[in-house]
């Protein structure tokens, strides 16, 4: 017999009653002018204003947002924003009205930006929540998510992260004081470091997604071992761990499930690490209790999530984003990227990641037949890395003057352009996508 | 002139802020200049050469530092290539390894390092993370920047057998006494990335000089020199 998920018994939560709620309503009321003044100003779409206000009025408003829904919380170092726009997709085909479904859509996932999105949406009873993973150990506390989707751990911004196993600490504590009314956690079965983590959730569904990416696995992260890999799975020498027996497993294009049922993933988003987002989104939409066609239906729409592998127009030049924040990242999006030249653009503010050694960890050497605009205001960085490697390149800070290159007028469809964080935000207004 | 070995040991454990970048600096300015260079990357289990003329460690997580030390004092080699005049070149983690101790972990838990160095690591106050600007005297007496982002929790001490290879300007250094780094005979230890090299292309062909006990020609890389330029008076402008 094989083993499904049960949904959790539901236990009672302290709802909020009805003084809670007139103060939580003040507080949204009070984060919307906030959100709306912020917007009129420029500065973005005003979410993470909007929670701010909120629960600075409120300091439980988040928890009371939280309170009668069925939440389900997506992490992991590269994948998340994708994933929880696939996982949404796939729950919106089986509900009556999509609005039943809330989800931070635009990427704001710490907790101001989760309040945000929620509160946008009262009547909403399914909240699909993309959640930082500094975040998550809280969201489990005061969210009790019924699901909760680990993708992958890697390393990324370490000048903020200084070791990406204090995080995985955070979570195994999570889940373990959360006990058998803590979430079933979907999470990859080939990351060492996801596994150590989920390890003591009630109860976990595991997915082989053949995710390729080593580098920041080398060592057991219960005892230090270096770690053995053997026929693409890996275990501890000591016993302490070992790649589970996958529940879902990905096979190109198809997923089975725990049944040996074969699905076909039919999807707009480009990728290999996207099939393996989408089968983590496909487990945990089954574990909700979504029919697999269904969900399958719904993936198949997702097409750019918040300015992914959108084509806007830069400077008359067509431009295809692609978001790369770390090496793993990179490793990705340089395979998707195929066009000659290319446009690549870093930089290192806060939310790209002060510290640009990262450039090193990328394998740049692989474009050395091609040539590369280096944009953004980091150019330089990438530059020197660039002439380390043997890449022909040219160097144009601006993100604009960067598509006045002649050469780029006579690549044939989208030119393809990978960013780091903040230029991407950037790209994606100068294109008319966002 | 024979191919001159640079070797880049346990990469994937201390080797998380780009420091491979070290190797393929040292590598391409050799091979610029017409000479022969090859880069042997050494990783756990792998025994690590003892014949090369740079040997090189860089930054890492905690229990990575205990399983290299672990590793590097099982293998031996390490001490047998230093023992045959090489340089060791040792980034962040990789340089508090080499010292007499360190410590790790929530409790601070103190490690024995390889002894390498005559230098100590405890945790800091607070962590130094940053771009960093210090003053480096060149071995023909004049002085330049070195330009790096240093990220680290440890401070560390130095004894009376390792001299501080840089003066700090911007950022934290050793342990916020004002020096940078340790030198010790052709051992040297330094907290920054970049990877340090990259930009501090002088430091990259001091190491090589003093591996290969020869005076290199000048190499031009504008490439370089802009990005130095960019970075010092991106800190200089704070």
């Amino acid at each position: 017999m094989v083993r499904m998920a049960r949904p959790r018994l539901r236990f009672a939560r302290p709802r909020p009653g009805i003084l809670g709620k007139a103060h939580l309503g003040a507080a949204v009321l009070a984060g919307n002018s906030a959100a709306y003044a912020s917007k009129l100003a420029g500065k973005g779409t005003g979410a993470s204003i909007r929670g701010k206000v909120m629960m600075t009025l409120d300091r439980r408003a988040l928890d009371k947002l939280l309170a009668d829904r069925r939440v389900a919380a997506v992490s992991g170092t590269n994948g998340k924003t994708t994933t929880t726009h696939l996982l949404t997709a796939a729950l919106r085909a089986f509900v009556a009205d999509p609005d039943e479904v809330v989800t931070n859509a635009d990427g704001a996932n710490l907790h101001h930006g989760i309040a945000s999105a929620l509160a946008s949406q009262p009547e909403a009873t399914i909240a699909i929540l993309e959640t930082d993973e500094r975040v998550v150990p809280s969201i489990i506390a005061i969210g009790a998510p019924e699901v909760l989707v680990l993708l992958n751990f890697s390393r990324d911004q370490l000048d903020r992260n200084h070791e990406i196993k204090s995080l995985g600490k955070a979570w195994r504590t999570a889940l373990a004081d959360a006990g058998d009314l803590g979430p079933v956690v979907v999470a990859t079965a080939c990351d060492p470091l996801v596994v150590w983590s989920a390890e003591p959730a009630r109860r976990v569904i595991w997915v082989d997604t053949k995710d390729p990416w080593t580098q920041d696995a080398t060592l057991c992260p219960a005892c230090g071992e270096v770690l053995g890999r053997q026929d693409g799975r890996w275990s501890c020498p000591s016993g302490d761990l070992a790649q589970p027996q996958a529940d879902y497993t990905l096979d190109g294009t198809t997923v089975t499930d725990p049944v040996n049922s074969r699905w076909p993933l039919e999807l707009q988003v480009p990728g290999r690490f996207n099939l393996a987002n989408a089968a983590c989104a496909f487990a945990a939409a089954r574990v909700m209790g979504v029919p697999a066609t269904a969900a399958l239906e719904g993936m198949k729409t997702v097409r750019a999530p918040s300015g992914r592998y959108a084509v806007g127009t830069f400077n008359g030049v067509q431009g295809r984003l692609l978001l790369a924040k770390n090496p793993a990242g990179w490793a990705e999006s340089l395979l998707l990227a195929t066009t000659d030249p290319m446009v690549l653009a870093v930089n290192a503010a806060a939310a790209d990641g002060r510290d640009m050694s990262w450039l090193w960890d990328v394998d740049f050497e692989q474009l050395r037949d091609r040539h590369v605009i280096c944009t953004g205001p980091r150019a330089q960085d990438l530059a020197v890395r660039l002439d380390y490697a043997g890449v022909e390149h040219t160097v144009v800070p601006d993100l604009l003057e960067a598509f006045a290159d002649p050469r780029l007028r006579k690549v044939e469809g989208p030119v393809d352009v990978i960013s780091t964080y903040t230029p991407f935000q950037k790209l994606r207004k100068l294109g008319g996508l966002a | 002139m024979s191919t001159t070995r640079i070797v880049l040991v346990y990469q994937s454990l201390l080797g998380i802020y780009g420091d491979r970048g070290n190797s393929v600096v040292l590598a391409e300015r050799l091979r610029r200049r017409g000479m022969d260079a090859e880069i042997i990357v050494v990783e756990p289990g792998d025994r690590v050469p003892d014949d090369g003329h740079v040997y090189l460690l860089g930054g890492g997580e905690d229990m990575a530092q205990i399983s290299a030390v672990r590793a590097l004092q099982k293998d031996g080699n390490l001490f047998r290539g230093l023992d045959k005049g090489a340089v060791l070149f040792a980034v962040c983690a990789g340089y508090q390894i080499l010292g007499k101790s360190f410590t790790v972990g929530d409790n601070d838990e103190v490690f024995q390092g390889l002894g390498l160095l005559d230098v100590t690591t405890r945790r800091g106050p607070r962590r130094a993370v940053g771009e960093v600007l210090h003053a480096w005297t060149k071995p023909d007496g004049t002085t330049t920047l070195i330009t790096g982002f240093e990220n680290h929790g440890g401070h560390t001490t130095l004894g009376s057998g390792a001299t501080p290879l840089a003066h700090v300007q911007r950022g934290v250094g050793n342990s916020g006494d004002g020096t940078e780094g340790a030198v010790q005979g052709k051992i040297i230890g330094t907290y920054p990335h970049g990877p340090v090299l990259v930009r501090n292309p002088e430091l990259a062909d001091h190491l090589l000089e003093l591996a290969l006990g020869v005076e290199l020609e000048p190499l031009s890389m504008p490439s370089v020199d802009r990005l130095r330029a960019e970075r010092i008076a991106a800190v200089k402008a704070g």
